[in-house]
């Protein structure tokens, strides 16, 4: 046979064959992620519980930009701490936030106000602009209120990628303001708490914050399964940081504690309303890493945090995600260790730190057992399906243990220890 | 929402891209992903393990539920097809008209009388002449999607089919990423772009009579095909019977190489010119180097 020359012919031929546009197999760009969870947070001895549903849909806008969405609703009910602690052999009683009713707490027993119940709702939205191959911005807002706390703030935050898209550098600034409208009005710092049904020390009906942060990031892809990211954060926090609902309790003799019996006037309780410093400068380093072996990932970081309040955490947190035959388990360590502000106090002492005209010699107190000194330790698993249409089933459960140390208190004025459970269900489609 | 049960997909990551596998069409089939998420490596995998399927299933000739089955047992009734079997069977008549008649899709029925099992049985000539009257593109009816041969013949889109499924796949892989997918199925493979950074994939060759792959493909572009089997064939009297019939005289075309590999822009051309080298025996490389085309000959 005579061989002669095909190669044009077998490409038309070819071209012909292929060229019908093929039928996408996942109309991948257009549709929604979306992410459905429910968050159940309870802790032991009928302190605070919360159910938490939440939504999260994200979507791609042509084909760089993207849009994510939230929508977080948190109720809360049970009872929280109001700063008092618990005296041996003394009934303790204090008034509601509203002034029209008290509560009387047992000898013994940790003063817990019962009548914590809240809901809370969260929307958040960020639109990611994408500039030009390598770099973007993603513009984000979000809103949240309660009844007695409402929050706006905005955000931008810029990167460029570089070296290949093997290094990302970030920076970002954020503003948030806040009010504070607490029930009954806003208490006088320092003033006594008062007996239920006399005139309450109250000024106003609300006060606000404002906060700004700026972060500063860059992320870098070491090899081909591994990558670090190492970010730093300075933020400002300025106006009223009190927790309109907590005390301090004020003692004739610190060596007893035990609540004043000589304090000031009729109606007047042995407890003083918190007092804050008005601005915060808080800065902190976050790093993480994140290795790939051949299927499992570990996930690792850690964060230092210092504030001009006088606290210093350290949070290390540790992830590994182990692969199945058609799911995967994750357990999850982490432990926190905070020092406490420098104006926690156990109590404040008559004649020493307040005098009997009210007059108060400190310049701030708290007693509430956020800024204590303290270690929490969390224990997780989680087990998630992911299933063959890009959906994802996983339930996750966390034991959360903290534990105040108080320094030298008397026996039984302790901060009890808190244990929680965390139970979380989530399911994740294409949509 | 659907959902289904849950299914393992064989999807490992290694350096630099997810790498997953499975078998369809008798061949192990990998699917190199140079994306960063293992979703959306899932997704391709997964996109590409339903076409692959999907083809084999449509074409296969050892099914009795495809449209194939249904041309070759009609019995001489005119059979309609739809229109990617019609695409698929025009460009089968096309390649018969460019190797005047050494390609061609209704020579299967060879096979009933050559058995490429490695030993010695060579079919009498009276057994090949009384099956070549049921081989021959020429002796079939082939006009308005409709397809109407003599009873008896049948037609096999094997010696496309596989190549075909890799162009397919390689189209549904770039609808979903931008990013540099290689499809592997048994030995033909194409790219759906270039790598990051230059990079080239490497490939296994497999060379006759080994068992294991011998040397690399560097691909950047673009697709290979290889043609060959380095276990079919017969040997009597020292003379080797390679598996390429050819179908105007029903035998075993002498002095084949036992493996020709082509690169090209897409593996429909890689392996229908491998194919077609092979038809060309002893002059196959001549043939390919008349083509201009990059290949390998064993």
């Amino acid at each position: 046979m005579q061989l002669k020359k095909i190669k044009g012919q077998m490409a038309a031929a070819t071209c012909a064959l292929l060229q019908v546009a093929t039928p996408v197999a996942n109309a991948a760009e257009n549709d929604w992620d979306v992410d459905t969870a429910f968050l159940y947070y309870g802790e032991a001895d009928g302190r605070v519980q919360a159910a938490e549903p939440a939504i999260y849909m994200g979507r791609n806008i042509g084909d760089d930009d993207r849009i994510d969405l939230r929508v977080v609703v948190d109720a809360l009910t049970g009872a929280t701490p109001n700063g008092a602690y618990a005296v041996n052999g003394v009934a303790q009683t204090f008034t509601t936030p509203s002034g029209e009713s008290s509560y009387t707490i047992a000898p013994g027993d940790t003063p817990l106000d019962s009548t914590f119940r809240d809901v809370r709702v969260a929307l958040g939205a960020d639109y990611t602009q994408s500039l030009d191959r390598m770099s973007k911005i993603i513009w984000g807002a979000n809103l949240s209120g309660e009844h007695d706390y409402f929050s706006m703030g905005v955000s931008a935050n810029y990167s460029k990628d570089f070296n290949n898209r093997n290094t990302t550098l970030s920076a970002g600034v954020g503003y948030n303001n806040d009010t504070v409208k607490p029930g009954g009005g806003v208490p006088i710092e320092f003033a006594p708490m008062r007996d239920q049904g006399a005139s309450q020390n109250i000024d106003g009906s609300s006060e606000t914050k404002t906060i700004i942060d700026f972060m500063v990031g860059i992320t870098q892809v070491i090899d081909r399964k591994t990558m670090v990211q190492l970010n730093l954060s300075l933020g400002t926090v300025s106006g009223y940081q009190n927790d309109p609902y907590k005390i301090v309790t004020v003692v004739d003799d610190p060596v007893a504690g035990l609540p004043s019996t000589a304090f000031l006037t009729a109606n007047d309780l042995p407890y003083v309303f918190e007092k804050r410093p008005d601005s915060r400068q808080k800065s902190s380093l976050f790093l993480k890493a994140v290795h790939h072996l051949d299927e499992d990932v570990i996930n690792a970081s850690y964060r230092y945090y210092s504030d001009d309040w006088g606290i210093k955490s350290h949070t290390l947190d540790l992830k590994y995600r182990y692969e199945l035959a058609a799911s995967y388990l994750q357990p999850h360590v982490r432990y926190y260790s905070q020092s406490a502000a420098d104006f926690y106090r156990h109590n404040l002492v008559l004649g020493t730190d307040i005098n009997t005209a009210g007059d108060v010699l400190v310049d701030y107190a708290s007693h509430d057992y956020r800024l204590a000194e303290s270690t929490t330790t969390t224990l997780g698993l989680k087990y998630g399906i992911p299933m063959d249409d890009n959906s994802e089933f996983s339930v996750r459960g966390e034991l959360i243990t903290q534990s105040v140390n108080d320094g030298a208190v008397p026996a039984g004025q302790e901060t009890p220890d808190l244990s929680a459970i965390m139970l979380q269900l989530n399911y994740s489609f294409v949509w | 929402m659907k959902k289904t049960k849950a299914r393992r997909l064989n999807l490992k990551h290694e350096a630099g891209y997810w790498h997953g596998r499975f078998m369809a069409m008798a061949s192990p089939c990998e699917v190199l992903m140079e994306v960063e998420d293992k979703k959306l490596a899932a997704r391709i995998l997964e996109a590409v393990m339903a076409e692959a399927q999907r083809i084999e299933k449509k074409f296969s000739r050892y099914r009795d539920d495809n449209i194939i089955y249904q041309i070759n047992n009609a019995n001489s009734a005119p059979v309609k097809v739809d229109d990617e079997t019609a695409r698929l069977i025009d460009f089968a008549d096309q390649l018969t008209q460019m190797s005047e008649g050494l390609f061609d899709i209704t020579s299967g029925v060879l096979r009933k009388v050559w058995k490429f099992d490695g030993s010695d049985k060579v079919p009498e000539a009276s057994a090949v002449n009384a099956v070549l009257d049921y081989v021959g593109w020429s002796k079939v009816t082939w006009q308005d999607q409709t397809l109407q041969m003599p009873a008896g013949m049948e037609i096999d889109l094997g010696g496309i089919g596989k190549e075909y499924a890799v162009d397919r796949c390689v189209q549904i892989a770039r609808s979903l990423t931008k990013e540099s997918v290689l499809i592997n199925f048994g030995g033909d493979l194409a790219t759906t772009g270039e790598r990051k950074n230059k990079a080239c994939w490497s490939v296994g060759r497999l060379i006759t009579g080994k068992d294991n792959a011998v040397g690399l493909f560097q691909l950047n572009r673009g697709a290979i095909a290889t043609s060959g089997d380095a276990h079919r064939f017969l040997l009597k009297d020292g003379v080797r019977y390679s598996h390429v019939l050819n179908p105007r005289t029903g035998w075993s075309v002498p002095n084949a190489p036992h493996t020709v590999s082509v690169a090209a822009p897409t593996c429909v051309e890689a392996g229908m010119m491998s194919t077609m080298a092979m038809l060309q025996g002893e002059q196959a490389e001549e043939f390919l180097k008349l083509q201009e085309v990059d290949f390998w000959l064993d």
